[in-house]
């Protein structure tokens, strides 16, 4: 073999070979690079599951603390002014204190109502005693009693609850959306339905109401005043389920998808 | 027609139908970012540069009666759009090394090769430019370098999903078996007509790996 022949062979060679030895180490060290990427995010996305889980912790028992106040405080204090407004002998009245002593006790007996309302709904009793289902379909009618709008409540009754953290979460969501319906939406008829599906509970909120997108609801719960919104957001992460707002042919939907067979507070 | 003289039409005519798959991938997935369309035109371009070589050379067997009978001009030319159009690829990438430095490359090879076509070779020569394939194939090493070197010192890592990559990986094989050939291109085919011949099927090969790492990059970028 002549001497150019040979040159051209080992130049080519060793430019081949150095080129897949400098490919190579590029390679590890980008493997690297993303693996190291792929742990710090990890490290992040649960460093903000840790974050959200004691924000909605807190959350929840300041709830409580409300409600225990509410009903043990201001509901005792308002029970013993009705027994003591009873207690007022009316026979000696003019007519002028009958009726004012009757709108008094009525307005109590409203008071005491709806402290009882509020202290229930912030509180989650019904859901620790009657499981996910009764806890939704009795705040549904509670609070659309005495409306003009149509409930109809089709909820899986298959649904077990695995973690009585998780149904809080998506009965406090649940609470947001009908809230957030009912203020914003005015609409005539609402639906909620659940399903389990592949190891997925799906919730399906749907109404005739002026509902919202996908995209506006990305838009909106980065606002300032999207609190209830990014609540939502919160649960969501929080039990690595989706939430999809959609407007198919003048319904709105709201759907949910929560992962039911996994543990979600590590 | 028999087996051995197919598989010599199929080497023959490698250079255009290498080009076609990258061609067939971009048709098929359009949605290509900025930095590649380049790449895009200068695949079509090399097509046709690519074509006519052949055309001329084999103007006697396919009974053409061509005004040109060499093909040397169209290497050459194709040489320089190579570089031109990889240049312009390299600076749409846009990474901030170099950055220069590349974009004065591509002026500073058109003043090369005006310079040496004027005072040094005649651009009809009846071989080609062993100088101007040289400088090409260097300067489009340095690029590729350039590259890998901000890659090791960027901090993002997701080459695999990069068409970018790809395309450069595809273009260092190519010159790094092509530069040492060019290098020494004059001085073979004084001494040895046959290995430059053969090690001309080398180059081929690479051209072939060039076109379907290029088509992978297409093909990767979703």
């Amino acid at each position: 073999m002549s001497d150019i022949r040979l040159q051209v062979i080992i130049f080519i060679a060793a430019m081949l070979l150095l080129f897949t030895s400098f490919l190579l180490a590029f390679i590890f060290n980008q493997r690297k690079k993303y693996q190291y990427q792929k742990e710090v995010q990890s490290l992040r996305e649960q460093q903000q599951n840790q974050l959200i889980e004691a924000a909605v912790r807190s959350e929840e028992m300041e709830r409580h603390r409300i409600a225990e106040t509410l009903h043990d405080e201001v509901g005792a204090i308002l029970s013993s002014s009705r027994l003591h407004i009873e207690n007022i002998k009316t026979a000696t009245l003019d007519k002028r204190d009958k009726e004012l002593h009757a709108k008094g006790k009525e307005l109590l007996d409203e008071g005491l109502k709806l402290v009882r309302n509020i202290s229930h709904n912030l509180h989650s009793n019904i859901l620790k005693e009657f499981g996910l289902n009764e806890a939704i379909r009795h705040f549904f009618n509670m609070t659309v009693k005495g409306t003009l709008i149509q409930v109809e409540t089709d909820l899986d009754p298959d649904y077990k609850t695995q973690q009585a953290d998780n149904d809080i979460s998506i009965y406090r969501m649940i609470q947001e959306l009908l809230n957030n319906i009912l203020k914003h939406a005015h609409p005539k008829q609402i639906k909620i339905e659940s399903k389990l599906k592949s190891e997925n509970l799906l919730i399906a909120i749907e109404h005739d109401g002026l509902g919202i997108t996908q995209k506006q609801f990305e838009d909106l719960r980065y606002k300032k005043d999207g609190l209830g919104l990014k609540n939502i957001q919160n649960r969501v992460i929080l039990l690595r389920g989706s939430i999809n707002f959609s407007i198919i042919n003048g319904k709105s939907k709201v759907q949910i998808i929560i992962p039911n067979k996994t543990s979600n507070h590590e | 027609m028999s087996f051995s003289s197919v598989f010599q039409n199929i080497i023959i005519w490698l250079e255009v139908w290498a080009l076609l798959i990258p061609i067939f991938v971009f048709l098929k997935k359009t949605s290509q970012p900025v930095y590649v369309q380049p790449v895009i035109f200068y695949l079509f371009i090399a097509l046709f540069l690519n074509f006519v070589i052949i055309l001329i050379w084999k103007r006697e067997i396919l009974g053409l009666n061509t005004v040109f009978d060499n093909n040397n001009p169209v290497y050459n030319f194709h040489s320089i759009i190579r570089l031109i159009f990889f240049s312009v690829f390299f600076i749409l990438l846009k990474q901030p090394f170099l950055s220069g430095v590349k974009l004065i490359i591509p002026f500073l090879f058109i003043f090369f090769v005006v310079i040496n076509f004027i005072f040094f070779e005649d651009y009809f020569q009846t071989k080609i430019s062993s100088r101007l394939h040289t400088v090409e194939s260097g300067i489009l090493l340095f690029y590729c370098l350039q590259f890998y070197l901000f890659r090791l010192k960027d901090e993002q890592a997701s080459f695999v999903k990069m068409p970018d990559f790809w395309v450069v990986t595809g273009l260092s094989i190519f010159v790094v078996i092509s530069f040492p050939i060019y290098l020494f291109y004059d001085r073979l085919l004084n001494e040895e007509l046959k290995f430059v011949i053969d090690i001309w099927e080398v180059q081929k090969a690479a051209f072939l790996i060039f076109c379907l790492f290029i088509a992978k990059a297409f093909y990767t970028n979703e």
